[in-house]
């Protein structure tokens, strides 16, 4: 039985996620100069920045898959490079990810897909457990006679929703979301914006965005961080960020036809 | 009052069932608020209140499990209302209220009796059957359009594919065919001993790894190496999409995939047998020398005076036959891959198997058919 109630800070300014310093180098050339942000409790952020500057490797950084070559990353209060192997265990079950495009597991129906994370994590029974998936493909606003289909069955659409509900099975404090509309239909891309939003109004979620697409940051963020030949050059506001002088944001936030 | 664990507080109030939610409702702790919520044995009121000012947390896995016992009870949205909830708590359970729909439908198990499952078992049979035959048609079709147009075939391509069909399971080939030989002799010559008729292995190896051992085995060894490898490249090149760019750019898959691995395969099998025949030979004259007495000399002597030109003829003859069935298998299969995870590896599996049962199938076959013509 679990009665530990997450730590009492204020809401409003507690940092769910630092990081500090990242420098990340392959071989010779450094991707990363000195990366360093805060991402407060309950936001929604985006990182931007032009195709190539590690954008996607910085979120693998900050979830534990890749290590950087030098700085910290501290995620929900737990330094995530010099945490043992059960403080990560415990630090992947308060995270869920979406990766670019779904990363649904492809023998698996979208019913047992979800299954996954509540069977490796939860002691639930068994009854309790489908209508739970049932709920959680509802939450991302998908039909329950989705969970039959097997992945390749779905539209690109489809697949991120599917990827979503098994990103928020276990209730996660941060969502941490790569390029969700890419690949996306307008109408489905800003359907999407908008579940996102709601879910993080809704369940007080943070959300982590990696983002090419323009009408997401003008829509639904919070706050963007642009990331720029391997260091943050502005960090605020959206409408803040896009008065800024320098020349990439500029062109960035013209590039409309 | 009933109260249930430190989760949930039942109480009557004003004619309306109050329930005061206590404590963290969490996920992890849903299996005991589902049984908090059971022991209650609430029923269906005309008003349900529900009171969170003693509530510390509520995910939605939690909200899901009480809004679900209600509906089970029999509440509708109507006749529920909420008080006393922080204001993040009170939108996460307007969320998971409006988001619920009916519990899936169980899905209807199709029990299948034996009729059924031979029928569709024959059903299927006679699919692949017609799938395998098209395929060879278009196939053939491909090879006709070659006789007419010869420019169109792509001769890089092929030799590529002979290099790693052929160079490559040189040494394998010859190995194994080589300990066969060594084990066949082996075998024959405990045999002839005992009647002092030691020379007579020289026949026996010769026949039998010329006509059977030699082609048997280096088609099982190409269906494994190369066959395997045609399925999973061509597989994977079918999950990346690669197929489908090919016959975008207007060319036919199956004159830049197939024909070039066919055509090597046809070529390479019965070069692979002719060193299978002289690596078996070799193993024999090995154990000639070391256990019977018979020196090389003696045997290429005798060899050349009692092995029939048919012997390896017949090997050589069976090999473009192997060959083509296990590249048309391992192309087909490879065409047949989907875009899931365990596909390639279940297809590249089911080549190798049936590229065997095959060979061994045909062998039989052409055994009896030389045997009927006396060859």
């Amino acid at each position: 039985m679990d009665t530990s109630a997450t730590p009492a800070t204020d809401p409003r300014t507690e940092h769910v996620l630092e990081v500090d310093s990242i420098v990340t180098r392959f071989g010779a050339e450094a991707i990363h100069d000195g990366v360093s942000f805060k991402v407060r409790r309950g936001e929604v952020v985006a990182l931007i920045g032009s195709s190539g500057t590690g954008k996607s490797v910085l979120v693998k950084e900050i979830i534990g898959l890749m290590r950087p070559t030098a700085g910290a990353i501290r995620l929900l209060g737990t330094d995530v490079w010099s945490a043992s192997q059960d403080q990560l265990n415990a630090l992947r079950r308060r995270f869920g990810m979406l990766f670019q495009d779904g990363a649904l597991f492809s023998s698996l129906t979208v019913a047992e897909n979800i299954f996954v994370p509540f069977h490796e994590h939860t002691d639930l029974p068994a009854a309790l457990i489908p209508p739970l998936v049932g709920f959680k493909l509802a939450l991302v606003g998908l039909p329950p006679e989705a969970g039959t289909k097997t992945p390749a069955e779905l539209s690109g659409g489809m697949r991120k929703r599917v990827a979503l509900a098994r990103a928020l099975a276990l209730e996660p404090e941060i969502l941490f979301l790569d390029e969700p509309t890419s690949g996306l239909d307008p109408i489905s891309a800003r359907a999407f914006d908008h579940l996102v939003r709601v879910l993080s109004d809704s369940l007080g979620l943070t959300v982590f965005i990696v983002t090419h697409d323009l009408d997401t940051l003008l829509s639904i963020v919070d706050r963007t961080i642009v990331l720029s030949e391997g260091k943050v050059i502005a960090d605020g506001q959206v409408d803040a960020v896009r008065k800024l002088e320098a020349p990439w944001i500029k062109s960035y936030f013209s590039a409309r036809a | 009052m009933s109260e249930a664990g430190p989760w949930i507080r039942h109480q009557v109030e004003d004619g309306a069932s109050v329930l005061y939610l206590t404590g963290v409702w969490r996920l992890s702790n849903v299996t005991a608020i589902a049984d908090a919520l059971q022991s209650l044995g609430l029923r269906v009121r005309r008003q349900f209140v529900l009171d969170g000012s003693n509530l510390h947390e509520i995910d939605t896995a939690a909200g899901f499990t009480l809004y679900r016992h209600l509906a089970a009870i029999g509440c509708s949205a109507s006749t529920v209302s909420v008080r006393g909830f922080d204001r993040r708590h009170e939108r996460l359970l307007a969320l998971v209220h409006e988001r619920m729909t009916c519990p899936p439908a169980a899905s209807r198990s199709v029990h299948r009796g034996l009729t059924r499952r031979i029928g569709a078992a024959a059903m299927h049979v006679w699919e692949l059957l017609m799938s395998q035959t098209a395929f060879v048609g278009s196939v053939a079709v491909e090879l006709l359009a070659l006789v007419r147009r010869p420019r169109l075939f792509r001769l890089k391509e092929t030799v590529s594919q002979f290099e790693t069909i052929c160079l490559d399971a040189i040494p394998i080939a010859a190995l194994v065919t080589f300990l066969i030989g060594v084990v066949f002799a082996y075998l024959l010559g405990l045999q002839a001993q005992r009647y002092g008729a030691n020379i007579f292995i020289v026949d026996g190896v010769g026949l039998a790894i010329c006509r059977e051992l030699s082609p048997l085995l280096v088609a099982v060894i190409v269906a494994g190496r190369s066959g395997a490898a045609f399925t999973a490249q061509i597989g994977t090149m079918k999950v990346q999409e690669e197929i489908d760019a090919i016959s975008t750019l207007g060319l036919s898959p199956i004159q830049v995939l197939v024909i070039p691995r066919l055509v090597a395969i046809a070529i390479a099998l019965p070069l692979l047998v002719f060193v299978g025949d002289l690596a078996g030979i070799l193993g024999g004259v090995l154990v000639g020398e070391l256990q019977l007495d018979i020196s090389a000399v003696t045997f290429f002597d005798r060899l050349h005076s009692v092995l029939p030109m048919s012997a390896p003829v017949v090997g050589l003859v069976k090999a473009p036959v192997f060959a083509a069935f296990i590249a048309l298998i391992a192309c087909r299969m490879g065409l047949l891959v989907s875009r899931d995870a365990r596909s390639v590896g279940v297809n590249t599996t089911s080549t190798v198997v049936q590229s065997i049962v095959w060979v061994i199938l045909l062998d039989a076959i052409f055994a009896v058919v030389f045997q009927r013509l006396d060859i």
